[in-house]
């Protein structure tokens, strides 16, 4: 009879029908059921088998506990900061390693385990590593941009010249935008940096992204907060973006941030920086590190009710960045709910679903009617961009109406040029 | 004689609709084609057990050059998008090919990456599944056991190899494979080779895999006595099989008798000690930019590196194989000496500078420090598993047999879950239910003689062609003696293909058949058209024109009949028919089928 009392880890022999199987245990991951058992044989391939059709079965030697497939916190080395460059982590896999036994991932960190396993950043600089925290991106909250953003100040107060910080990319940018306001005229590059391929492959883009992040924070005269990633789908150029005019534009590929309305800052290619220009000047470093999570980022779509926005200030949501049609539109349905919101004390700003381009307000009668009732247009201010600022804006006590279509840090182009194509 | 071991793996591309985990070929996309580069690096941390194919490949810092085209590869082939799930039609071909050999299919079927880092996947890994294990395989009264059954995605296409690194292209990317390994047999390299042909005809018989050249490649795993097991990959013909094997035997044993000698000459691995030094300033001679020249003393070796009993069998060729896998041109060793510039003067100095003695042989790379170095240690690594003997390692078929070094065979540790796609499940009813009525060769070969009128040595030949797809094609299509089809894509393709000129083109052939079946032109033309057409690249129509094989038409050919007839007046019928036809022949031939010139001419004389 077949009484299973295998763990993962175990080296066992099974024997069904016709053939007689040996291997070690390995842990299944939730989505695959329990009537199977994952064998991997020892040429390193893995099999399923279904408990119904073994014969017989015995434990050949019985395996240490397995590991279970939790990302373990990386830990920061002892306290200890020293070099050029700090790499803050919070989380995803930009140098992780397997566990071949168990078939989990696991977090590489030290920074010589990371030089060992990307040789070209030690000649880029010396760097220390420090564990902030161990988030998948889409989980990243607003009160967590306050914590990077104090761990950032922490490491120029530390004499690190910049800070290089590892993020999962799906709320990449809005971090960077988060951390773009919360950090006004930084002593150094603040570099995010991802991988749109995981790690673990041969192929992941992180060693040479992480190289270019590295790259730059350790060599540009630049002051702000930037993201690091692929300019095309080769190894040999990464896009150096300023931190509010970038958006992740598509679901996979290596080139998925682009700059929107600018150029890119800077390419880094092989090991050498082409900057097409020199951000921020000599002013002081302030940080603002606060951010009010009750903002709301609304995108308008044919048949869209009303009543969403009466919800959401019912919610005691205070600031409402609507992604409108076009210039900046509404239907004019909506202006009546808008204008309630407003006389609520709500700010409303208004960027466009359209990406590229700025809102205008005044070429249509719907825009005149959204200006009259209150409504902030935003100018060409990302929609990501302009509700962490609106966040940014609620936590540090300032004026909305006041402050959110100012040019602050980049994120308000006066000007579009037309050699900046929208690829 | 030391026994040998051949153990067979065979992979077929799979006849499906689309590629193993995308969508691609689209027939309608058009030209889009991109060009872009990568790096690829080992992935694991633990450093200690990366893989040794794998760790080989990461001591070169090569960049990969690829192409795609829209037609043939999309974001996934370019690693710019995850794979789709397993494609459902490619798994029920290997599930149906498991239940030929009786194997025991797997009840779920995990998809691994293997690690690959030379740059035929972008992903730096082939995903690969165990379909099936075990199960037999009848061949002449004997059974020969199936290892595994895998289905795997074929590797991109390697274009061109220049000192910058590879080029390839992505169109074979991903296509699916089902890979059958045999158990190690001991038999005869011409067995091993017509076993490979019965398995091939069984196969093919299914209709489930691609034809045409390269759609089936072989790889050949030999070991000589106790020695590590090579394998040797990419056979691309069958008939290179057998001398593939024979080339092994003759190399391995060579390297047998060769840790012998080193054992007479009380070589041991502490003699390997001390490190490659640079000998730049020793040599005397210039060397550009950061270039030096360093050696390494081999010991008791001299003599050895360039012996050989096959052909290119020497060491010293497999050391200048390794050195150019790990960018460098070559090496230079004593036993090649003096040459290369180096004379008797300068190979006192250097036997003097490296402390050779009597019976040591050196090696000298010039390069960069940091590289030449490491690929030095290399060299060294593998001088030292001379003492044991051939080494498990993996090598690459020449079109002669012979074979080259590529690189460590890889282990299981180059194996790592493909978290991207998850596991499917294989009920029972789908074991039971894909599966397929095998034929019989002798059987399918009678039924092919009888349905065609063909010859049995014109059925063989056909039924093993890469294009009985096109016959039976054709069969369907034109109303045709199948001998002239079956001679077209045989005869005719092999005297081509000897004559240098390549596969026949697809389309030239079938526009050939076209006229041929409108009678625009002759049988006897066939084989002209399509040299002209493959030798100078041109369309058949303008290969029609350059021969002046304008086809003409019947009335033309009546005229013609007449004109002739004409200056034979006065002979008997009967005797006028054989000298009538050859004159017509002569000014027809190839322009018109030349049934039709016997019809008419009989008809003009009654007879």
């Amino acid at each position: 009879m077949n009484t299973i009392d295998f763990k993962p880890g175990d080296l066992v022999r099974i024997k069904v029908k016709s053939q007689s199987y040996e291997g070690l245990v390995m842990p299944r991951t939730q989505y695959e059921g329990p009537e199977h058992i994952t064998i991997k044989l020892k040429n390193g391939y893995n099999i399923g088998l279904s408990l119904n059709r073994i014969l017989e079965s015995s434990v050949i030697k019985r395996g240490d506990e397995a590991k279970g497939s939790e990302a373990t916190v990386i830990p920061s080395e002892g306290g200890q900061v020293h070099g050029d460059i700090l790499l803050l982590s919070t989380g995803g896999t930009i140098a992780s390693r397997v566990d071949y036994r168990t078939g989990a991932v696991k977090p590489a960190f030290s920074s010589k385990e990371l030089a060992a396993l990307i040789p070209e950043l030690g000649s880029i600089a010396s760097f220390s590593i420090r564990s902030l925290m161990s988030v998948l991106s889409e989980n990243i909250r607003p009160s967590d941009w306050t914590m990077i953003a104090k761990a950032v100040q922490e490491a120029f107060l530390a004499g690190f010249r910049g800070v290089v910080i590892a993020h999962g990319t799906d709320t990449m940018h809005y971090t960077a935008a988060a951390l773009s306001f919360a950090l006004e005229n930084p002593p150094g590059p603040v570099v995010l940096v991802g991988s749109q391929r995981s790690s673990d492959r041969p192929s992941s883009d992180a060693a040479t992204n992480l190289i270019g992040a590295f790259k730059f924070a350790s060599s540009s005269r630049s002051r702000g907060v930037f993201i690091a990633m692929h300019s095309g789908l080769s190894d040999d150029s990464i896009a150096i973006h300023l931190g509010v005019r970038v958006r992740k534009n598509h679901t996979s590929r290596r080139n998925a941030f682009h700059s929107v309305n600018r150029r890119p800052v800077a390419y880094i290619k092989g090991l050498t920086l082409n900057e097409n220009t020199v951000i921020g000047g000599k002013g002081e470093f302030i940080v603002r590190p606060n951010f009010d999570d009750r903002a709301a980022l609304v995108k308008f779509f044919p048949g869209m009710k009303g009543s969403y926005f009466k919800f959401l200030v019912d919610e005691g949501i205070k600031a409402i960045i609507i992604e409108g049609g076009g210039l900046g539109h509404v239907s004019e349905d909506l202006i009546q709910p808008i204008t309630e919101g407003i006389k609520k004390g709500v700010f409303f700003g208004m960027t466009s679903q359209c990406i590229w381009g700025s809102v205008n307000l005044n070429v249509y009668e719907t825009g005149r009617d959204l200006l009259s009732a209150g409504v902030v247009p935003l100018g060409d201010m990302l929609s990501e961009v302009a509700l962490a600022k609106s966040m940014w804006v609620l936590g540090n006590g300032l004026n909305a109406t006041g402050q959110m279509p100012l040019d602050l840090r980049g994120e308000v182009t006066g000007r579009r040029w037309l050699s900046v194509e929208q690829d | 004689m030391s026994r040998i071991r051949v153990g067979l793996e065979i992979h077929l591309q799979l006849n499906t609709q689309h590629k193993l985990f995308c969508n691609c070929p689209d027939p309608q996309a058009g030209q889009g084609r991109v060009e872009f580069r990568r790096v690829l690096r080992a992935t694991a941390g633990e450093l200690g057990t990366l893989d040794p194919a794998a760790e080989f490949e990461m001591r070169k810092n090569v960049v990969i050059d690829y192409v795609s085209e829209e037609g043939t590869s999309c974001l996934v082939e370019a690693d710019e998008e995850p794979p789709h799930p397993l494609n459902e039609e490619a798994l029920r071909t290997a599930i149906i090919t498991a239940n030929i050999f009786q194997s025991d299919i797997m009840d779920e079927i995990h998809v691994m990456r293997k690690t690959v880092i030379d740059g035929s996947n972008t992903a730096g890994f082939q995903r690969t599944a165990v379909v099936a294990l075990g199960g037999a395989f009848g061949y002449k009264g004997t059974s020969v056991g199936v290892q595994s059954i895998c289905l795997e995605e074929d590797a991109a296409r390697l274009i061109e190899r220049t000192a910058a690194g590879p080029k390839y292209d992505l169109d074979r990317l991903g296509i699916p494979l089902v890979e059958i390994a045999l158990e190690p047999v001991e038999m005869k390299s011409e067995d091993v080779q017509s076993m490979a042909e019965s398995l091939g005809r069984t196969l093919k018989l299914t209709g489930l895999f691609a034809s045409g050249l390269g759609t089936i490649r072989q790889d050949v795993n030999v070991s000589v006595g106790e020695s590590g097991i090579v394998e040797v990959k990419g056979v691309q013909k069958l008939e290179t099989i057998s001398k593939v094997i024979s080339y092994e035997q003759g190399r391995q044993l060579w390297l047998v008798e060769l840790a012998e000698i080193l054992k007479q000459r009380g070589v041991s691995e502490k003699d390997f000690e001390g490190e490659p030094l640079d000998i730049t300033d020793t040599l005397g001679e210039g060397l550009k930019g950061n270039l030096r020249a360093f050696c390494l003393r081999a010991p008791g070796f001299s003599g050895l590196l360039k012996r050989e009993t096959v052909k290119d069998g020497r060491l010293g060729k497999d050391l200048a194989d390794i050195s150019r896998f790990m960018g460098f041109n070559g090496v230079i060793h004593s036993d090649e000496l003096p040459a290369y510039n180096i004379d008797e003067a300068a190979m006192e100095r250097i036997s003097a500078a490296m402390n050779i003695r009597d019976g040591d042989a050196y090696i000298i790379l010039k390069g960069e420090r940091e590289a030449a170095i490491s690929c030095l240690k290399s060299l060294r690594a593998r001088l030292m598993m001379a003492l044991r003997g051939p080494p498990s390692e993996t090598r690459m078929a020449m079109a002669d047999g012979s074979t080259r070094f590529l690189r460590p065979r890889p282990g299981s540790s180059r194996m790592y879950p493909e978290t991207d796609i998850p596991t499917t499940v294989v009920s029972e009813t789908m074991k039971r239910e894909f599966s397929l009525q095998i034929k019989d060769w002798d059987q399918t070969v009678k039924e092919f003689m009888e349905k065609y009128q063909l010859s049995r040595d014109l059925a063989v030949n056909i039924l093993d062609s890469d294009y009985l797809n096109w016959f039976t094609e054709a069969m369907e299509r034109y109303d045709m003696p199948p001998s002239i089809v079956a001679t077209t894509l045989t005869e005719v393709a092999i005297m081509l293909r000897r004559e240098g000129l390549g596969q026949l083109q697809r389309d030239s052939v079938f526009e050939v058949f076209d006229l041929l079946n409108k009678g625009s032109i002759g049988k006897e033309a066939i084989a002209e058209i399509l040299r002209i057409s493959l030798k100078d690249g041109l369309s058949v129509k303008e290969s029609i024109k350059r021969l002046g094989l304008t086809g003409i038409s019947t009335d033309d050919l009546r005229t013609i009949i007449s004109e002739e007839l004409e200056k034979l007046k006065g002979m008997d019928n009967k005797k006028a028919y054989g000298i009538l036809m050859g004159r017509v022949m002569e000014r027809v031939r190839g322009k018109i089928d030349g049934s039709i010139v016997n019809e008419e001419v009989r008809r003009k004389l009654g007879i």
